[in-house]
């Protein structure tokens, strides 16, 4: 299943989706985690740690211009993503680290 | 004064900055204008605006010229203040609401209203001595792509829990390189006393200016859909937003 948890601010999305990916993982799913927001803290909510959560790369600036691009989901997942509790792969979609490039 | 509220979805901004409006307003007779660059309704239920989903129209703004030098007026060389007293909503108060809103049905783009709603920010900035109040939608990404660019100070709104202060803490990264000359500075919301405004102060590294407490009549109005300063006048919330007026009064350029 693919699913899109989205609300307002503050109405609790990544809390519910932490639960979500650590539950299917515990009934026995492979589970990636994808954290699209632009100020990323599902790592928190999942139990990655705020250092864990603070290192990740995110995918997009791992497809940039000077980056060969990996060549599957599997490839960007594996080699950007980090692990969370309960076997749940966490990867972060976009993070904002320098405003004067690009567009969020 | 010229300020923005930034913060994690969820902080408390719209709540604050809809008080913050009113009591200002109440005190000072320069004007406020309420800005409200959140595509969802949420500035306006806190101070009690009753129309809440109007979007500025499509072709509120032109481009001048074509190429990569090309600039944006607003239609027919309309000024700030007169966009103000076109398209603001008026509020309780006497604030007035300019809100950026959400287009009905479908719109080719959102490129003209973004355009148009950007100069009129600015225009006021430029023209006006009104004071621009601010409340930006969660996170980090509007309010360094040119939305703030009017205000003087950044008010981050954040609760002392990991999230909130990582935060903090990315927009008071983000904001220093710029060199904008944008101040920066924070307000511990939803706090358990002072040991959260310490925290919040020590992880992101942000001056904590404002410290408003942990208030269930906050929750309370909230679910009721009714502004805070009018459910709950009296509240330890309201009393510690009234001291924020005037401590970002002294604090403003």
């Amino acid at each position: 299943m693919k699913i899109a948890v989205v609300g307002k601010g503050g109405a609790g999305k990544t809390t519910t989706s932490a639960i979500l990916a650590r539950t299917l993982a515990r009934t026995g799913h492979r589970v990636v985690a994808l954290d699209c927001d632009t100020n990323p803290n599902l790592g928190l909510s999942l139990g990655v740690g705020l250092a864990a959560t603070e290192a990740l790369l995110s995918l997009r600036d791992g497809v940039g211009d000077d980056v060969e691009h990996a060549r599957s989901w599997q490839e960007i997942i594996d080699r950007f993503g980090a692990d969370a509790p309960d076997g749940v792969r966490l990867a972060m979609v976009s993070k904002i680290e320098d405003p004067d490039h690009g567009c969020p | 004064m010229r300020i923005a509220f930034v913060g994690k979805g969820g902080a408390g901004k719209s709540v604050i900055a809809g008080s913050f409006c009113r009591l200002l307003a109440r005190t000072d007779d320069r004007g406020v204008v309420a800005i409200d660059s959140d595509p969802l309704p949420g500035l306006a239920i806190s101070l009690g605006v009753p129309s809440t989903d109007t979007a500025l129209p499509a072709d509120l703004a032109e481009k001048i010229g074509n190429g990569p030098d090309s600039e944006w007026q607003l239609r027919g060389g309309m000024m700030g203040i007169e966009a103000i007293d076109a398209y603001a909503a008026e509020g309780p108060d006497g604030v007035r609401l300019l809100q950026f809103g959400k287009p009905r049905g479908h719109v080719r783009s959102v490129g003209p209203a973004q355009q148009g709603f950007r100069l009129i920010v600015r225009a006021l900035a430029e023209t006006t001595d009104l004071h621009l109040v601010g409340d930006l939608p969660g996170g980090t990404r509007q309010a360094f792509f040119g939305w703030a660019g009017f205000a003087d100070m950044l008010v981050v709104v954040a609760e002392a829990t990991p999230s909130s202060m990582l935060s903090a803490r990315r927009l008071a990264r983000l904001a220093a390189p710029g060199g904008s000359g944008q101040r920066v500075v924070a307000i511990a919301n939803k706090a358990i006393g002072t040991p959260d405004a310490t925290r919040l102060a020590e992880f992101s590294g942000l001056r904590v200016v404002g410290v408003v407490p942990r208030d269930r009549e906050v929750a309370a109005a909230e679910r009721a859909g009714v502004p805070l300063l009018d459910y709950a006048p009296g509240s330890p919330a309201v009393d510690a937003i009234r001291s924020l007026v005037d401590t970002l009064r002294r604090e403003s350029p």
